[in-house]
């Protein structure tokens, strides 16, 4: 069974709502956003690739395909194309954030039986990628005025560790893990070029033609 | 009533037998089909004929050897392509048809080649099959789309019939998909799968409409717009990015520009006047593979129109311009309408401004010449 201990995640600086004068709005923090997304899409191949080999087969072979038991708390990215494309702003941001708090917390729990030393170092600082990532959709969250999700009591994600949980078992949480992270952050590349499409202003449309002219 | 029952009695029993006379000597309505694989050795009876019975062979129509008979039956060894067609055995004194064989000559498929595709992300997926040698005689095929343990559609396209076509009923999905195919045919049967993740096999239609234009006045420059295929139905949420490579057709290097957006490029550093082929290709943003290439577009960059000068000058410059040669221009050279000459090899400039500096210096004594005079 997988489950995690999170409150410390759950309690993150509440980013201020930007009030600067001149404010460009979220569509730079959106972009930089996206940007992390495609850095750690780019960070985890290599991260799976290495963790997935230490797991040893079946689970680093490419053909792998086993049914999906267990792993129930994890997060789901896959969703019904209609119902993903009309979710709002703010249920788009709040789907992704929830999602990466939880995969954040579960990776800590994979840091702390890694094996290697190798390994913990490259979970570690793609856990501290992750954060980042974290702290960005808090940023866009903040400066659209949503407020941070707040988990409601008796639903907080805790770690218990299982005695009777078998080797092979784990072993299969941990694939399905990974495999949810990397859908996941395909999932908010999309989710956030749609948010991006949706804050771009008209006038820069022009400016863009323009320039495409342009001696 | 005890006469007509005796006459009724006669004429059922005249048609049975008339019935069982025709069954027994006319040809069978559709000759009896037959398959049989190629290379090897088939034995054709004459239907119920004895084996001692006498009869001819024909195929399509040509009568056969009688070395190839054995008895009533047809030996026919190492079955070539060829060999298929309509065969019948005929009674050899009455030449009364008994038995027809429709001979096809084939081999069982061999495993086919199968490969899916998405160029309508995320609308779905199709899959297409083929076999990689033929098997000279009719096929099905079976196709099935699991997604985990969930069994989907895969609806038989309407116009090519070795491909077919799935919807996605959920986006980002972790699970894979596994597509089998069975092959079968009257000789055999062969199947293969395949999985992958819904994201591998994202690829997009090549980009449409490449259009490649001159610039007015920019020698060196070639406006490039295409559009993004027509099959990608949502470009505003999932976004393509392109990929440009264009070369002089006299050139075999290629060179490429990566575009993140926008379906426009200016190309500026073509060759004056060399005729360029241009082509585009498309990607999602952040899945699957490139697009194949575009159909190409030709165009050559903007050049001056020559001026209209002295039969002298004219024929040295055209022959300059053709064989200046495969070496870049001379940087920046943008013509100057001042300027004689179309910007070609080195040498025209400077032969038209000696001819110039002559024809100046001649005015030049002309008018000091008149002056004195005065």
């Amino acid at each position: 069974m997988l489950a995690c201990l999170c409150t410390v995640l759950w309690h993150l600086p509440a980013v201020p709502a930007l009030n600067r004068t001149g404010d460009p709005g979220p569509g730079p923090s959106i972009q930089k956003t996206y940007d992390l997304t495609r850095y750690l899409e780019h960070q985890l191949r290599s991260l799976a690739g290495t963790y997935l080999n230490y797991l040893g087969p079946p689970f680093n072979e490419p053909d792998f395909n086993p049914p999906r038991l267990g792993a129930e708390t994890l997060p789901r990215a896959t969703v019904d194309l209609e119902v993903w494309r009309s979710l709002n702003d703010r249920l788009r941001l709040t789907q992704n954030y929830e999602a990466y708090s939880h995969l954040l917390c579960y990776l800590r729990g994979l840091n702390r039986q890694a094996a290697t030393a190798e390994l913990r170092r490259s979970l570690a600082h793609f856990c501290t990628s992750l954060q980042g990532l974290l702290g960005s959709i808090a940023g866009v969250m903040a400066a659209l005025g949503y407020p941070l999700p707040q988990p409601l009591p008796g639903t907080e994600p805790t770690w218990t560790p299982g005695p009777a949980h078998s080797d092979f078992l784990q072993k299969m949480d941990d694939f399905w893990l990974l495999k949810e992270l990397q859908t996941w952050l395909w999932r908010s590349a999309k989710d956030f070029n749609r948010l991006k499409k949706k804050m771009q202003p008209p006038a820069a449309a022009v400016t863009l033609h323009l320039e495409a002219h342009g001696f | 009533m005890a006469v007509p029952v005796p006459w009724a009695c006669c004429a059922v029993l005249a048609a049975a037998a008339a019935v069982v006379y025709a069954q027994r000597h006319s040809p069978h309505e559709t000759p009896h089909v037959q398959y049989e694989r190629l290379g090897s050795d088939v034995t054709l009876p004459c239907g119920t004929a004895n084996w001692d019975a006498a009869v001819t062979w024909r195929v399509n129509g040509t009568d056969l050897a009688p070395d190839l008979l054995n008895g009533s039956q047809l030996v026919l060894r190492g079955l070539e392509l060829g060999h298929s067609g309509l065969y019948a055995c005929f009674h050899r004194d009455s030449w009364h048809l008994r038995h027809q064989v429709l001979l096809n000559v084939g081999l069982p498929p061999r495993e086919p080649v199968l490969s899916c595709r998405s160029n309508t992300y995320p609308k779905g997926f199709y899959c297409s099959w083929h076999l990689p040698t033929p098997t000279y005689i009719p096929n099905t095929f079976n196709v099935t789309v699991l997604h985990g343990s969930k069994i989907m559609v895969c609806e038989k396209d309407p116009a090519l019939k070795n491909r077919c076509h799935i919807r996605y009923m959920h986006l980002f999905s972790t699970v894979k998909y596994k597509v089998s195919i069975s092959v079968s045919n009257a000789l055999g049967h062969n199947a293969t799968a395949i999985t992958f993740d819904e994201f591998t096999i994202v690829k997009p239609d090549p980009p449409e409409n490449v259009v490649a234009r001159p610039v007015p006045s920019n020698p060196r420059r070639l406006e490039v717009t295409w559009q993004t295929p027509s099959t990608w139905p949502d470009p505003e949420s999932f976004p393509l990015k392109f990929f440009l490579r264009y070369r002089p057709l006299i050139l075999d290097q290629w060179q490429h520009v990566e575009l993140s957006d926008g379906t426009a490029h200016t190309i500026t550093d073509a060759y004056a006047g060399k005729e360029y082929i241009i082509q585009v290709a498309a990607k999602d943003n952040e899945i699957g593979t490139w697009s194949d290439w575009s159909v190409a577009a030709h165009a050559t960059p903007w050049t001056e129109e020559p001026r209209h000068l002295t039969t002298e000058a004219q024929a040295p410059e055209t022959t300059a311009s053709t064989t200046s040669s495969l070496a870049p221009p001379p940087t920046t050279k943008i013509c100057d309408p001042g300027e004689l000459g179309s910007g070609g090899g080195p040498s025209a400039p400077f032969f038209i401004s000696v001819l110039v500096t002559l024809a100046l210096a001649a005015a030049a004594a002309a008018a000091a010449a008149s002056s004195l005079l005065i």
